[in-house]
């Protein structure tokens, strides 16, 4: 294998961390916000990768203004699932909201099965490709992971210097004390929710045009979500973007050493390992 | 007349437990009302149930002779009605100047950020050193000139303290008080829970005793401040 190789992997593998890193910010944030772990996650991805097919195939729409499509279809279906299934029980106990998340997953792949079946769906969709010596990296990844972190800049510029996203913030850190100052901290869950949504389908809608999937292909970004929450430090967009880096680049890194099989064994290897060692998060501060 | 809170035979308390049985207090236009009480009777309480955080069981509170007894305590903030609650409850992970905005987040507030900022940095020349420092990672002290900053930041008709002066140094305390104070002359209407019955009863102008839950004692901060029963139980004489 040549070092030449070995590079073009590990970029391909970098570029796809982005996007993971914004699939895992769209959780993270939520259970940030709320303490609510999302476990529709996978589903809202995976309906945002159907959501871009159809925009595509049906509408004939260029797949990036599917994207943009999708992510404000997102944010507003994130505040109708909010409103709906989350609110009432967001002070439940814990198992109340994942039983709740649990059901909206069940409902969103139901119906996508019935609608769509689960044979593999891909978009036709190419943008060339750059040579990296005997490698090639598709034009698809390029422009996906450039997406995707134009995403976390807008999504860091809003949480730090828009009025509505220090609220966010505020609401994460005490909501008691933000409903003192004046916020309305049920618009302020409500929006979040949304933009969890946002992110979740918006990424569906990127890795939708690099691979194949079916309705259930969510599950597997939806895990490793939680991996990247768990490296991050759930509830830190940043370490978001950072662990969605480092599960891109053992991905790049593990097919040149080992069969492709052994990446999930390794990932939740170090899931583990982190859980045991450091649960807060590589990144996380200890609360 | 004259009086801008007014809570009419209010119960409340947790779950099913009651901790507020039938209160009823007028707080007047301009004056400082201090509600004192020893621990666990109830102050807190009555605040949290006067902002909505817990729901009243029954009674009535009005503001400016309306009824506002079911609404949440974000449009009770626009209304004017401000607590700096008990224990700070600071945006810990956000800076001092992030505090101060939040604080100041009703429509009529932001209007006047910018001039109420300097304010807060005028009494508090610390915080102003500091205004990009996590709120935190502030000493205890600085911690609660921040709390009362951002009760201060929400331009408050009425605003509510709950034991400002726990955690200061005696001097902070003086010029706590000195602040209340300079609040008073400036004729706004306060309602102030202290530990430090003494001083709080210096500055204030009406008082209201709470014991176990019950309205016990109420009236001219000059009398109250005679009556035996105070003093053994709150003063110490
Ligand atoms: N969240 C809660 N759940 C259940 N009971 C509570 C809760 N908060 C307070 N209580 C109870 O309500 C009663 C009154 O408490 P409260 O905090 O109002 O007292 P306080 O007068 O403010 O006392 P302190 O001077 O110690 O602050 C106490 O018996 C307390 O145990
Ligand atoms: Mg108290």
């Amino acid at each position: 294998m040549s070092i030449n190789t070995l590079a073009a992997s590990i970029i391909d593998g970098l570029l796809i961390g982005f996007v993971y890193g914004i699939a895992a910010m769209g959780l993270t944030l939520i259970w940030g916000v709320m303490e609510v772990i999302n476990l529709s996650h996978g589903a809202l991805i995976a309906l945002g990768m159907f959501g871009a097919l159809l925009a595509v195939q049906s509408f004939g729409l260029y797949p990036y203004l599917a994207f943009i499509l999708v992510a404000a279809f997102g944010l507003v279906l994130g505040i109708i699932v909010y409103s709906i299934a989350i609110h009432r029980i967001l002070d439940a106990p814990d198992l109340t909201t994942l039983l709740s998340t649990f059901a909206v997953s069940m409902i969103i792949i139901g119906a996508g099965t019935a609608a769509f079946t689960t044979s593999p769906r891909n978009i036709e969709f190419s943008l060339g490709s750059v040579n990296v010596g005997s490698s090639i990296i598709l034009g698809t990844k390029v422009v996906a992971a450039i997406i995707a972190i134009i995403t976390t800049v807008l999504l860091y510029l809003f949480l730090y210097r828009t009025r509505t996203g220090k609220s966010i913030r505020a609401v994460a850190n005490n909501r008691a004390a933000a409903e003192l100052m004046g916020i309305p901290s049920t618009k302020i869950l409500a929006l979040s929710f949304g933009i969890g949504t946002l992110l979740a389908m918006g990424s569906g809608a990127l890795i939708a045009t690099l691979f194949p999937f079916t309705i259930l292909s969510g599950s597997t970004y939806e895990l490793k979500s939680f991996v990247i929450g768990v490296l991050g430090g759930l509830g830190n967009p940043a370490g978001s973007l950072v662990g969605g880096l480092i599960l891109g680049f053992i991905e790049g890194l593990i097919p040149n050493f080992m069969d492709t099989s052994w990446t999930p064994v390794i990932e939740f290897a170090l899931f583990v390992l982190i859980l045991l060692v450091k649960p807060q998060g590589l990144f996380g501060s200890e609360e | 007349m004259g009086s801008i809170l007014e809570l009419q035979n209010v119960s409340s308390g947790y779950g099913e437990v009651q901790v507020l049985w039938d209160i009823s207090m007028k707080m007047e236009e301009g004056k400082l009302t201090t509600l004192i009480g020893s621990n666990g009777a109830g102050k807190t309480t009555t605040l949290r149930t006067i902002m909505h955080l817990i729901h009243p069981w029954s009674g009535k509170i009005l503001f400016r002779g309306h009824d506002i007894t079911n609404k949440s305590a974000h449009l009770k903030v626009a209304l004017g009605l401000v607590l700096v609650p008990e224990g700070r409850q600071l945006f810990t992970n956000m800076s001092i100047m992030e505090n101060l905005e939040m604080g100041a987040f009703s429509d009529k507030a932001r209007k006047k950020m910018e001039g109420n900022i300097e304010k807060v940095f005028e009494l508090f020349p610390r915080l102003k050193e500091r205004r990009n420092q996590k709120a935190g990672t502030l000493s205890g002290g600085e911690q609660q000139m921040l709390a009362i900053g951002r009760g201060m930041m929400a331009e408050p008709d009425v605003l509510m303290f709950d034991e400002p002066s726990l955690g200061l140094a005696p001097i902070l305390v003086q010029e706590l008080f000195g602040i209340v104070d300079r609040l008073k002359e400036q004729k706004l209407t306060m309602l102030l829970v202290e530990q430090n019955v003494h001083l709080a009863l210096t500055v204030s102008d009406y008082v209201y005793v709470l014991t176990s839950g019950r309205m016990e004692i109420e009236g001219p901060a000059a009398e109250v401040q005679k009556m035996d029963k105070v003093k053994k139980a709150y003063l110490g004489i």
